[in-house]
């Protein structure tokens, strides 16, 4: 027998693997071959393996906790092993279990009502959104799985079969987990007879042992914990695509603290299995915040975590969070590595902003310290709070479409549009919050949240969905999106129309009617006008307005039912999908274009510009109550080549949160790289961009939206 | 007090320690042949044309009184003889193909402009530097600037070629916190034939500030052809070393950055046939000055 791979080895293995995956999808799954979402690791099927749920509706499609769980615990039960040899905990996920839903809600249980007023203002509504919100993982690596199926059993006991469906499903869950282990287990032990290399064979044996101990016992060692995490997280993306990973560096630390004392970990191997985490799925996780306290939370593992990303080089969605007592010293590697790998991660979140943000929406100090982020965008309470994250969004330039083909041939002025575009607004947003009651009323009926529920703290106690009263708290999210196409169009009303008088309302109405066509030079004088982000100009106060609009109608009132929405401002991917259904625009954007990104400025917005101005504008933009307006900004690598730049972009960073900014992202890409691999991607398989929120594989885009990455970074550096 | 300035820099990260704003002054008294700021050198406004742009929509045709624009077998020409610089065709060109270099801006505009990005420059503990063009031959304005600046608790940094008066220093060196200091080569023949002046007065200067501030970081271009070689800067090297109060030297290596802009100008490029010095012999001739 031979002697064996190295940690660094098994690592190039598992990027390798990664790769091949990834091209393995590009050619036999998605849209077009296309996948322009979260790279969430997901392993192609083998060939032959399918899973057909057993249908309870006519459609053929299947609802509620009776056959959600029944269902799902056969997809874990049937679902093929996968266990990569060189890695150091097994499972995978090849079949999203809501992939066989379309369309997703259950057409028995119908929100009619509400559909005129959703089409009208093109309105991402929510219902039937599911997961976005976040599990506390302290709670399931108390319990383990035996101890989590003994949790259900005691309360369904007390429950005196009120919740018979509810508690079945979600024994069948954890059955189903139970299951898959186990011929992990087994599977690894069958591997590891034949292994002939020792270091390998090793690895297995230890990997069969560490999942028989999750079997049956709460995780104990440091290895049993991130396997813990890793099925968890696994489960949960399969089940619903949850990608909430959490604040790790603060869940897996007294495992690793431990063994560090006892001797009987090092370093390279916590980084190692870190690296075998972050290779199971491109979870959100955060690193370097604080405990409720207020002490520091960074520890070795936050840096580890950090390593591990930098090593294995994949796309991951690390977040290290910036405040006042933070350790400087993970910022700099982690703007080190920034740079240096060019890989879109890590992000940096902005704790005053956040928390001081979601305090005003009544809670404790110590309840937002802890608010985690772990999605594209946003925070939440781990284990306690249903949000609907991410999955709500109000499209602020259909709304202005509405009133400016009701008052442009209507005797119009730009406060006429103003005061309709706030009336109109305010319609929208009573809109959505009727579809949250109703969300809230009958998503557990589609789809409950039957993984998720498990280590939250509320659900198995009720015998209550997530979604239907098992939290403690709900704060239900709702983005605006477009701010900059609407601010920089009521600014070239203004200047153009009733400043310069350089152009009629009739001339205007017949220019955007015909899309521009014939009239570049009207395009342009609108274009021309100085754009939200250059500093004190009309479009600027338009943009602040509209920010202060959007928060004033949204917290002025709950929901019907009396849950409280937090406003943000974030259009994720939306931007094309939301742009293409609009005609052109005053700001001088055609018919379909994209709408502007988040509450970043528009693409080009100044001759130069400067990372400052984009992020005073998005600092200065931002809702305030504990949900983010991210900053998406792109550098080119020679910034921060040396400690100086480092230096430089930490300080940056620092700044842009201690002003208020809430979440900040940024690519480090070469405008001559990106342009030629946008022209052939093949000639750059494994470069890394982060797209909005998620990152991904460059090639694995469709062309929509590298030209919406491009567009962002020819204009940005 | 009115100055003029042909661009205000933010997030600059090179000239000076920290994130800084670069407020660049127009007008110069050298004209260095690898100048990347082609715009710098006259004082005057100067129409930039970047055909590149052109829509074809006319409008300069339409505006200019002096027939400085005007369509030839359907080709648009600019004839920069012609034109009084009014500026007219700018104003009216939406597609920035014509664009005005310099503008004559309030020493509150400026601070303004700073004050946008207080927090990050003083985070970062950077500062404000006046740049050009020569920030010296608007000595005057530009301590106002750096008057006001210091009020603020901002670091000053001026980056000067030196080719001015010695009292022009004196009019801002109480207010300036750190001197940038080019020195292109010290041999003055070749000075003259690529500056268009002597180094004398440049170097004389050098040596008296050096007498009354404690703070200069000398900057050298390194231009292959005229400079990029071991002996230039051996040189460079041996007038500096005693020079007390020098506290850092700094290689900038020439890119071609400001092509373009020779061409908007319709002025003649005449270094289009060098390329940047390799990393190598950055490296070598970095190492002459350690």
């Amino acid at each position: 027998m031979k002697e064996s791979l190295s940690y660094e080895e098994r690592i190039s293995q598992l990027r390798l693997t990664k790769q091949q995956h990834t091209l393995e999808k590009q050619r036999i799954d998605g849209t077009d071959g296309y996948w322009d979402i979260d790279d969430k690791g997901i392993i192609p099927k083998p060939e032959g393996f399918s899973f057909i749920p057993e249908s309870n509706h006519e459609n053929g499609d299947f609802y509620g906790y009776e056959f959600s769980g029944k269902n799902y615990q056969r997809l874990l039960e049937t679902h093929p092993v996968y266990i990569n040899k060189v890695s150091a905990l097994a499972g995978g996920w090849m079949h999203q279990f809501m992939d066989v839903r379309i369309p997703k809600w259950n057409p028995d249980i119908s929100y009619e009502h509400l559909h005129e007023l959703q089409q009208k203002y093109d309105l991402i509504h929510g219902i039937g959104g599911a997961q976005h919100f976040n599990v506390d993982f302290e709670l399931g690596l108390n319990l383990g799985f035996q101890g989590i199926l003994k949790k259900i059993l005691i309360y369904e006991k007390k429950d005196n079969g009120q919740h018979t469906d509810f508690y079945t499903a979600e024994k069948n869950v954890v059955m189903g987990m139970l299951n898959m282990i186990t011929r992990h287990v087994n599977q690894a032990r069958v591997m590891a007879k034949e292994e002939q290399d020792l270091v390998i064979k090793q690895n297995l044996i230890k990997m069969a042992e560490v999942n028989e101990a999750l079997v049956n016992r709460p995780p104990k060692s440091f290895h049993e914990a991130v396997q813990f995490i890793a099925w968890y997280v696994i489960f949960a993306t399969m089940y619903n695509n949850s990608g909430a990973g959490g604040a790790i560096d603060g869940y897996l630390y007294p495992y690793y603290e431990k063994e560090k004392k006892k001797g009987t970990i090092d370093d390279e191997r916590a980084i190692f299995l870190l690296a075998c985490l972050l290779m199971k799925d491109n979870q959100y996780y955060e690193i370097g915040g604080t405990y409720a306290d207020g002490t520091n939370r960074c520890n070795d593992l936050s840096f580890f975590m950090v390593e591990a990303a930098h090593r294995l080089k994949i796309p991951t969605s690390i977040c290290v969070r910036v405040h006042k007592n933070m350790n400087r010293d993970l910022l700099t590697l982690s703007v080190k590595y920034l740079f240096e790998d060019k890989l879109g991660t890590p992000s940096f979140v902005g704790h005053k902003g956040m928390t001081e943000g979601f305090m005003k929406n009544g809670y404790s100090v110590e309840l937002a310290r802890v608010r985690a982020k772990t999605g594209c965008h946003w925070c939440s309470l781990p284990g306690l709070e249903y949000t609907l994250n991410d999955i709500v969004k109000i499209n602020f330039l259909a709304i202005f479409d509405v009133v400016y083909k009701e008052i442009i041939n209507n005797n119009p002025s730009v406060e006429k549009i103003w005061e309709s575009f706030e009336k109109h607004l305010k319609i929208a947003i009573e809109t959505i919050a009727k579809g949250m009651d109703f969300q809230l009323d009958n998503m557990y009926k589609v789809l409950p949240e039957l993984v998720l529920n498990l280590l939250c703290h509320g659900p198995i106690k009720s015998g209550l969905d997530m979604s239907n009263g098992g939290a403690r708290y709900y704060n239900l999210c709702i983005d605006g999106a477009a701010l900059a196409t609407v601010a920089d169009s009521f600014s070239a009303m203004k200047q153009r129309i009733e400043i310069d008088n350089k152009l009629t309302w009739g001339e205007l109405d017949k220019v955007i009617s015909n899309n521009f066509e014939n009239n570049e030079v009207t395009r342009l004088l609108l274009k021309s006008v100085p754009k939200y982000g250059s500093g004190n100009s009309i479009a600027d106060e338009y943009a602040n307005k509209i920010t202060k609009m959007f928060t004033k109608l949204v917290k002025e009132k709950n929901t019907p039912a009396g849950h409280p929405m937090i406003p943000g401002l974030f259009s994720w991917a939306n931007t094309i999908g939301f742009g293409k259904t609009i005609g052109a625009t005053p700001n001088g954007r055609k018919a379909k274009e994209p709408i502007s990104h988040g509450a970043n400025p528009a693409a080009g917005f100044i001759k130069d510009g400067t990372p400052t101005a984009i992020a005073n504008a998005v600092a200065n933009n931002q809702c305030g109550y504990g949900n983010a307006s991210p900053l998406q900004l792109e550098f080119d690598p020679r910034m921060a080549a040396d400690e100086k730049g480092i230096e430089l972009v930490s300080s940056f960073i620092e700044t842009f949160c201690d002003m208020g900014g809430t979440l900040l992202n940024i690519n480090i890409l070469n405008k001559e790289q990106i342009l030629e691999a946008h022209n052939d991607p093949s000639k750059h398989p494994n470069l890394i961009v982060r797209v909005t929120g998620f990152s991904a594989y460059f090639a694995s885009l469709s062309k929509e939206f590298r030209q919406l990455v491009v567009d962002r970074i020819v204009e940005g550096l | 007090m009115i100055g003029t300035i042909f661009d205000i820099q933010k997030f600059s990260t090179h000239d000076g320690p920290g994130i800084r704003t670069t407020i660049f002054f127009k007008g110069c008294s050298l004209e260095c042949q690898w100048c990347h700021n082609p715009e710098s050198i006259s004082k005057k406004h100067e129409i930039q044309i970047f055909p590149h742009k052109c829509i074809g929509c006319m409008n300069c045709i339409k505006v200019c009184d002096q027939l400085a624009h005007t369509l030839l077998n359907n080709e648009k020409l600019y004839n920069r003889n012609l034109c009084i610089t009014c500026e007219k065709c700018a104003k009216n060109c939406y597609a920035d193909a014509i664009v005005v270099a310099g503008s004559d801006i309030t020493v509150k505009e400026i601070m303004d402009k700073i004050k946008e990005d207080e927090s990050y420059i003083k985070n970062s503990k950077g500062g404000i530097t006046l740049s050009g063009g020569e920030p010296l031959l608007q000595s005057k304005f530009a301590k106002e600037i750096l008057v006001q600046c210091k009020e603020g608790g901002f670091h000053t940094a001026i980056d000067t070629a030196g080719n001015i008066p010695f009292n022009n220093f004196l009019d801002v060196i109480e207010h300036t916190d750190l001197f940038l200091y080019d020195i292109k080569m010290i041999d003055d023949i070749l000075h003259k034939k690529h500056t268009g002046v002597s180094n004398k007065l440049i170097l004389e200067n050098l040596v008296k500030l050096n007498k009354i501030h404690k703070n200069i970081y000398i900057r050298i271009p390194v231009i292959p052809t005229i400079n990029a070689d071991e002996q230039s800067m051996y040189d460079i090297a041996q007038f500096i070393k005693p020079l007390k109060n020098i506290k850092k030297i700094e290689l900038l290596p020439y890119h071609h950055l400001g092509i373009s802009k020779y061409e908007s100008l319709s002025i003649e490029y005449l270094l289009s046939n060098i390329s940047s010095p390799s990393d190598e012999l950055m490296s070598i001739l970095r190492k002459i000055f350690n």
